[in-house]
């Protein structure tokens, strides 16, 4: 009897993602967002902006990795897709193609698996209580100044992201979903959840 | 004949799959057609093993339970009956082993959120695996109907909008009841519409 044995890498995953022509063939084609789904797919770009100190660099060069240079070809294209965020201060009207919400996904996801064991550290109860209260202290400043450089203060939502009693929870649920898009099935499931109804 | 082992690695969880190829599928040497056993190691926790039908079954429960948890959704998966059921518990995700030993308890395993997120990875990893040729039964991802939604907002919140909506009204209607009816000088009611007999009288004109 031969064994075989083979390790599936965790990175490889990260590290070999296929163009993304290619992997719109087992794709749902006609991904519109509304409302909130804009609003939330904007918000967990904002926080792994707020993970990640060179976010915005980070996430181009995920786009020429990911084969999304025709999507977003540089830093403007992509920040006016994430303007279809009604929250934001300098916001676009009408809804974002398929395609690009598609690539954002994508991106999205790509991002989270690369900073999934930063996640992993901030959802674990294992780790030293102080040093996680640190690490959720750092994120709740970055996401803060984000969100108040970017989104219209006026907005109730908003108000309550920058709430200091009713941020927190937001802020575990957003990394939790990070956790959860992270990996191969992640696309499929942030995008069911991102197309759920409003209640 | 080739044993083929696979293996899925995360930071708290280890996931391991050994099987034969299925050459009357058409299945080449290096694809897992038939899968003989598992192995799941999560950290603090014993060592679980099974079969095909127990991974199945706890792909059946941890993989929707983290669809409706992306969600904002936390509900149970799983019946009395179920071999796996996972259920949210506090701060914590409470997964529930019966064995099909006879006279074995179940096995209870707490996991915080990060290793729940380690399990799903290697589930995902599992199933989406191209040399893994198992087919899996399990539920596609799709958007959650409203009624499950709703359930995440609290009980005042999801009321508050038709009480008040219902109080307006009424208060209207009250309003509205409060307003004197117009009277002619010497005290009678005034017809509700005067001028009626004479449009009828110009119409039949």
């Amino acid at each position: 009897m031969i064994n075989a044995t083979t390790t599936s890498d965790p990175s490889s995953t990260v590290q070999s993602q296929k163009p993304f022509e290619q992997k719109q063939s087992g794709v749902q084609s006609n991904t519109v967002l509304g409302r909130r789904g804009l609003e939330r797919l904007d918000l967990l770009l904002l926080v792994v902006e707020s993970l990640d100190l060179n976010g915005g660099e980070a996430m181009l060069w995920a786009t020429n990795q990911l084969g999304l240079q025709k999507q977003f070809p540089n830093r403007v294209e992509l920040w006016k897709r994430r303007c279809h965020n009604p929250l934001r201060r300098a916001t676009r009207r009408g809804e974002l193609s398929s395609i690009d919400t598609e690539a954002l996904l994508r991106l999205l996801c790509f991002m989270a698996s690369r900073l999934y064991p930063l996640l992993h550290q901030l959802l674990s109860s294992r780790e030293p209580e102080e040093l996680n209260l640190q690490r959720w202290t750092l994120l709740d400043q970055r996401l803060r100044d984000l969100i108040e450089e970017r989104m219209n203060p006026r907005r109730g939502a908003v108000q309550l992201l920058l709430s200091p009693e009713q941020s927190q929870p937001i802020q575990r649920e957003l990394v939790l979903t990070l956790a959860l898009a992270a990996g191969n099935g992640g696309v499929d499931r942030l995008r069911a959840s991102l197309l759920d109804p409003t209640p | 004949m080739l044993n083929l082992s696979f293996r899925y690695d995360q930071t708290a969880v280890r996931l391991q799959v050994e099987g034969l190829p299925d050459f009357s599928a058409g299945h080449g040497d290096g694809a897992l057609g038939i899968l003989s056993g598992w192995r799941l190691q999560l950290v603090g926790s014993p060592e679980l093993e099974g079969k095909l039908e127990h991974l199945q079954a706890l792909m059946a429960a941890v993989l929707p339970y983290s669809r409706h948890r992306i969600s904002g959704v936390s509900r149970a998966f799983g019946d009395e009956t179920s071999v796996v059921v996972i259920s949210p518990v506090g701060d914590r995700h409470q997964l529930l082993l019966r064995s099909s030993q006879p006279n074995v308890p179940p096995l209870t395993l707490h996991l915080d959120d990060a290793e729940l997120a380690d399990l799903v990875r290697c589930l995902d990893d599992l199933r989406l695996d191209s040399r893994v040729q198992v087919h899996w039964e399990l539920p596609m991802d799709y958007p959650l109907p409203r009624k499950e939604l709703a359930e995440r907002v609290p009980l005042g919140q999801r009321l508050a909008a038709p009480l008040m909506g219902g109080a307006a009204l009424v208060l209207v209607a009250g309003l509205g009841l409060l307003l004197p009816v117009p009277r002619n000088p010497d005290g009678t009611l005034s017809p509700a519409t005067p001028n009626a007999p004479e449009l009828q009288s110009r119409s039949d004109r």
